[in-house]
């Protein structure tokens, strides 16, 4: 195991090097994709100003929430993006090489390119969190930084799990290109509010179904103190960073588990 | 400007089957990816449902902001997100892909001009697409809000409206689109732009609820009528009133933008690389 994650973690290394070769196109990439999240920020900031808060939920607190499920975003986006080329390698015959190399194919695939766009989505992200801190009435003890901290990777474990399941299927279906983007974009848009303004059979569905609210509305809950008003029980918000492990691990499994049925192209 | 417009008939006539074929072609190619299509229209009520739930969630217990109904705002949402599904043109990218693979050789040589050939595959994209709508508007209606325009006026204005806001589409996109001649290292500058254009179209918030500063800047740029002048139409609450006002902007736009590609599309031409040649 620890020998499997040294390989990934030189892997990865080698990744953000070739990400870094042409420096100029990867600076800008990540300007541009830091932007690109501010400016989405925008209209969630101007219907919330203009309306003074959501759902209870005041400008701070939904900036701090958005900050969240951002740097989440990155920190999934910097580990898992090559989860959204699976179909390719898999349709081009490019899996075979996996199979012959002395490490796990999961984590070949994940450390094969990586995308230096997600450093923009993580700035962001820092920068609202950080924005946000000063409105928020939070008391910053370690132990808050921590859960803060733990939760961001939780949430990334989440989205990568989703991610890694559909990946699975992808061994018997091979097209599910449009599913993996379709869910992809339900995380970044419905991640974003408080749930408290659902309806409640879409809360539940975004909960057990579809794990959006533990990327960042559950934990963000829990350190908001906002527990009250949740449509599940408090202690699961806590629980959220390890939600993530245990999610990422079973869907892990199931990938494996789903390799079997992989069918060379023989390209 | 009216020789412009002559200029653009005498083309159309002489050209006219060539021109068809473009359409077609463009017809045949939507075809094929119709699962992206109709990936796009799953998207599209996914937008649709949170952006309900949003503004509900912001009109809270007033039926009413700013002489603006709960059901009018809901209404504007679904169809100004429905209208951007169906009029986002993406010339753009096919001219980068003909430029990266040095094609744009054979089609500069044509007898039709490569903006024409550009505009009929346009025509020919939406046409394909139509057919799309039996999916879409069942959508909508489940996860939006629709309803007949309140008054017949605003009926047949919207649709004036909404082949002038496809023509400014158009227009934006081939305007970008034509950038590629100058460069293709522009995925970045391409995403940022279409961030931007889209919520100044005001298909995310209208044009009424955005703080003055913004409204005032957005209001300056064309992208208002491609989502926000129509649907304002539609839901009888168009800019500063009047329905003619509104037409007025947008046809303003059509017109200013022959002349703004034009002026880009010489300067292209004359820096066209042939790749790989």
């Amino acid at each position: 195991m620890s020998r499997q994650f040294s390989a990934f973690m030189a892997l990865m290394g080698a990744s953000l090097r070739g990400g870094f070769q042409y420096r100029a196109n990867a600076i800008s990439s990540i300007i541009s994709g830091f932007l690109y999240q501010l400016t989405g920020f925008v209209s969630v900031w101007i219907i919330v100003s203009r309306f003074d808060g959501i759902g209870g939920w005041s400008l701070p607190e939904i900036t701090f929430l958005y900050g969240m499920r951002l740097a989440s975003h990155g920190v999934f986006y910097a580990s898992f993006s090559q989860l959204f080329e699976f179909d390719r390698v898999l349709i081009t015959g490019e899996f075979d090489r996996f199979l012959v190399r002395p490490v796990s194919p999961l984590l070949q695939l994940l450390s094969r390119r990586l995308r230096v766009n997600c450093f923009g989505d993580l700035l962001g992200g820092a920068l609202l969190l950080s924005v946000a801190s000063r409105g928020i009435d939070v008391d910053w003890s370690p132990q808050a930084v921590l859960f803060l901290l733990l939760a961001v990777i939780g949430g990334a474990l989440v989205e990568g799990a989703v991610q890694v399941f559909f990946g699975g299927l992808s061994f018997r279906f091979l097209n599910l290109q449009a599913v993996k983007v379709t869910i992809n974009e339900t995380f970044n848009q419905y991640g974003n509010y408080p749930q408290s303004i659902f309806p409640r059979p879409l809360a539940f569905v975004l909960t057990f179904a579809l794990p959006v609210a533990f990327v960042a509305f559950l934990p963000a809950s829990a350190i908001l103190d906002r527990t009250d008003e949740l449509h599940v029980a408090t202690p699961l918000a806590w629980l959220a960073p390890l939600v993530g492990l245990v999610l990422f691990t079973l869907a892990r499994w199931f990938w494996h588990h789903q390799s079997r049925h992989y069918q060379s192209s023989g390209t | 400007m009216s020789s412009v417009l002559s200029l653009g008939m005498s083309t159309l006539r002489r050209n006219r089957e060539g021109l068809i074929e473009y359409a077609r072609m463009a017809m045949r190619r939507q075809y094929i990816y119709r699962t992206n299509m109709a990936m796009g229209i799953v998207l599209t009520g996914i937008t649709i449902y949170l952006l309900t739930i949003l503004w509900k969630a912001a009109y809270g217990d007033r039926s009413e902001i700013d002489g603006v109904s709960i059901t009018q705002m809901l209404v504007y949402l679904t169809i100004a997100n429905l209208q951007l599904r169906f009029l986002s043109p993406e010339l753009d990218g096919d001219i980068e892909e003909r430029i990266r693979e040095g094609q744009i050789g054979f089609d500069l040589n044509r007898p039709v001009s490569y903006p024409m050939q550009l505009i009929a595959g346009g025509l020919g994209d939406v046409i394909a697409t139509l057919p799309m709508l039996v999916i879409a508007v069942p959508i909508a209606f489940i996860f939006g809000e629709l309803h007949a325009p309140e008054t017949a006026e605003a009926g047949i204005a919207y649709v004036a409206s909404l082949a002038l806001a496809w023509i400014v589409a158009m227009q934006m996109n081939m305007l970008i689109g034509l950038v590629s001649f100058w460069t293709l290292e522009m995925n970045g500058f391409r995403m940022m732009y279409r961030l931007i254009a889209n919520f100044s179209t005001g298909a995310l918030i209208p044009l009424w609820f955005m703080p003055d500063a913004l409204r005032a800047v957005v209001q300056l740029l064309p992208f208002q009528a491609i989502a926000y002048i129509p649907v304002s139409i539609y839901v009888d609450n168009p800019a500063s009133g009047h329905i003619a006002t509104a037409l007025l902007i947008q046809a303003f736009w059509a017109i200013a933008m022959i002349f703004v590609i034009r002026w880009v599309w010489v300067r292209a031409f004359r820096q066209t690389v042939i790749q790989g040649g």
